[in-house]
């Protein structure tokens, strides 16, 4: 089955930087592979079998992250860069989905950096979604897909095509050494502008931060445990949580 | 949500994709009006996604909110696209300003709030605290029903309930901090004293083997809303914090003073848990 997974398009909240005046800078971050990106390149393995997996990203950092694991080519859009507003980015993708008319899945990691990216992947695709995969599988009606749903799994059937949003259920086992990596440079990658692909751009602005008014937790210092412990059940019992 | 979304003022509808016990709970609530897909037992909610979105086409609101589920996430993108409109996640409030929405977001994990203008319709991800808005009269239900789709649920499995976490009203969860096996009896004593169950992080039980997968919660585990969460070694990364941001009151027990669960706690004891739990359970008796 033709597969593409969507890789590297999220900053890392981490990454982010607070000046003193509250503002954010992202200045320097390189989008990262999220925690849920390798269960994603799973998936696409899992339903691609033998044919070849297209590797999709955006942005300046290193694209061979699929191609090492997996992945035969790498369509990067190299001047584009996640945006607090997903739209655009989510068209820049599908844009690069189109390219490949054969593709009948794209999995992407369904990461809470983001999830606004993973809604504007598929809207802008325009293709039937599930989120929360943890598994998937070709079928005989496309294919057969397990997604966790709160505290319960479920099985699903579903015809192609389709996108796919995976979640990890633990950090990625065996990642590949450099080895991998270096040989993974060696392998198809088409560089593409933004501008080649033409989705509007993004009219939405950021005209502010501030600090939010949420209070701050009720810190006890708990060199004296005993002392501590009273402190703490009097004011659980105030609330009435014993 | 339905509070924020009020803050645009105007009519707010629902758009529920379910079955009726779904549209009902939401006829407790004060929307102006509701739509109702009801789905049959076997669909997902996601076969309503291109539907829903060409109603948004008809309905266009200004603004389209869902939780971050992962049915309503799929089907908002829908609905985004449809309506051509700006789409935010980590959603915490929405105001009108200058003919603009302005859509407050966190990030920085959560230490900053950024205010996005928006020219057009928005779609977010809520992400803010829930508030009871309850009806004084019901609102009027329009029901579309939807017996067929491109997708199929073919089997439901519920999660293990060995350790009876996921209806607990207070949970003890521990983390790496532990330390040891052996220093499980520790907070087992406080267990008993509390009528608590036991929790604990992904490595206390993947990399450790200390507890088992069922007391594991988190984004790939369980999920669990009790009234109590104490948290004692646990350093609060993301995928942990997401299985417990439903309980009423959080308290952390660590000895770093600058532990990321001291941003997202109630109240936090700075001192180590292997003195601090067992004086816990001494006040408690
Ligand atoms: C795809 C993926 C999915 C994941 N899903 C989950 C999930 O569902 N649930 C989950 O829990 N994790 C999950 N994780 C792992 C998660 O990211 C964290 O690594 C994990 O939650 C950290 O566990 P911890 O807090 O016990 O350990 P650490 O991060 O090592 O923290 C230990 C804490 O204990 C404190 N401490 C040490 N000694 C003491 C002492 N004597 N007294 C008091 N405090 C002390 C330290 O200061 C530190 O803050 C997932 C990871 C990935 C990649």
């Amino acid at each position: 089955m033709k597969a593409a997974v969507v890789f590297k398009c999220t900053r890392n909240p981490v990454d982010a930087k607070v000046k003193l005046d509250g503002t954010v800078s992202w200045e320097g971050v390189k989008l990262a592979a999220t925690d849920d990106d390798p269960a994603a390149m799973q998936i696409a393995k899992a339903i691609a079998g033998s044919d070849e997996i297209i590797a999709i990203s955006i942005g300046d950092g290193d694209p061979a992250w699929a191609a090492a694991r997996g992945a035969a080519r790498t369509i990067l859009v190299a001047d584009a860069y996640a945006e607090a507003e997903a739209s655009r980015t989510g068209a820049l993708l599908a844009a690069c989905v189109r390219r490949a008319p054969e593709l009948e899945v794209v999995v992407l990691g369904d990461s809470s950096w983001d999830f606004a990216l993973v809604s504007a992947l598929i809207g802008q695709l325009g293709w039937p979604a599930l989120a929360g995969v943890t598994a998937a599988e070709p079928a005989p009606e496309g294919l057969k897909v397990t997604r966790k749903v709160g505290n319960i799994r479920q099985v699903l059937t579903v015809a192609v095509p389709v996108v796919l949003a995976a979640a990890a259920g633990e950090e990625e086992k065996n990642p590949p050494g450099m080895r991998d990596i270096l040989q993974a440079r060696k392998k198809p990658l088409e560089k593409l502008k933004a501008a080649d692909l033409d989705p509007a751009l993004s009219a939405a602005e950021t005209v502010g931060f501030r600090y939010p008014d949420t209070p701050s937790a009720r810190l006890i210092d708990g060199k004296d445990p005993q002392a501590a412990c009273v402190e703490l059940l009097a004011a659980l019992r105030a609330d009435g949580a014993l | 949500m339905l509070t924020t979304a009020r803050a645009l003022g105007g009519e707010v509808v629902a758009c529920v994709a379910g079955p009726a016990s779904l549209a009902e709970s939401m006829q407790a609530l004060s929307f102006d009006r509701i739509i109702h897909w009801q789905v049959a037992e076997d669909l997902p909610a996601e076969v309503c996604a291109a539907e829903i979105a060409a109603r948004a086409i008809r309905e266009a609101p200004q603004a389209v909110l869902a939780s971050d589920a992962a049915s309503a996430r799929v089907i908002l993108g829908q609905a985004a696209a449809a309506l051509k409109a700006a789409i935010v996640a980590s959603v915490r409030s929405l105001a009108r300003k200058d003919g603009r929405i302005i859509v407050s977001r966190a990030t920085a994990e959560g230490k900053v709030l950024e205010d996005i203008a928006v020219p057009g319709a928005a779609a977010v991800i809520y992400d803010g605290d829930d508030m009871d808005a309850p009806a004084a009269v019901t609102a009027a239900t329009e029901t579309i029903p939807v017996t067929s789709g491109q997708m199929k649920v073919v089997e439901t499995l519920a999660a293990a309930e060995g350790a009876g976490l996921l209806t607990a009203l207070r949970v003890i969860g521990v983390g790496m901090g532990l330390g040891s096996k052996e220093n499980l009896s520790a907070v087992e004593e406080l267990a008993t004293a509390l009528n608590a169950a036991i929790a604990c992080t992904l490595p206390v039980c993947n990399d450790m083997r200390w507890l088992a997968d069922h007391n594991v919660v988190g984004s790939s585990h369980s999920q669990i809303a009790p009234d109590l969460y104490i948290a004692a070694g646990i350093s609060g990364a993301p995928n942990h914090l997401s299985g417990v941001r439903d309980a009423k009151i959080t308290v952390a027990v660590n000895n770093d003073p600058e532990a990321r669960i001291f941003k997202f706690c109630d109240y936090g004891i700075v001192g180590d848990m292997h003195e601090i739990v067992p004086a816990l359970t001494a006040a408690l008796q």
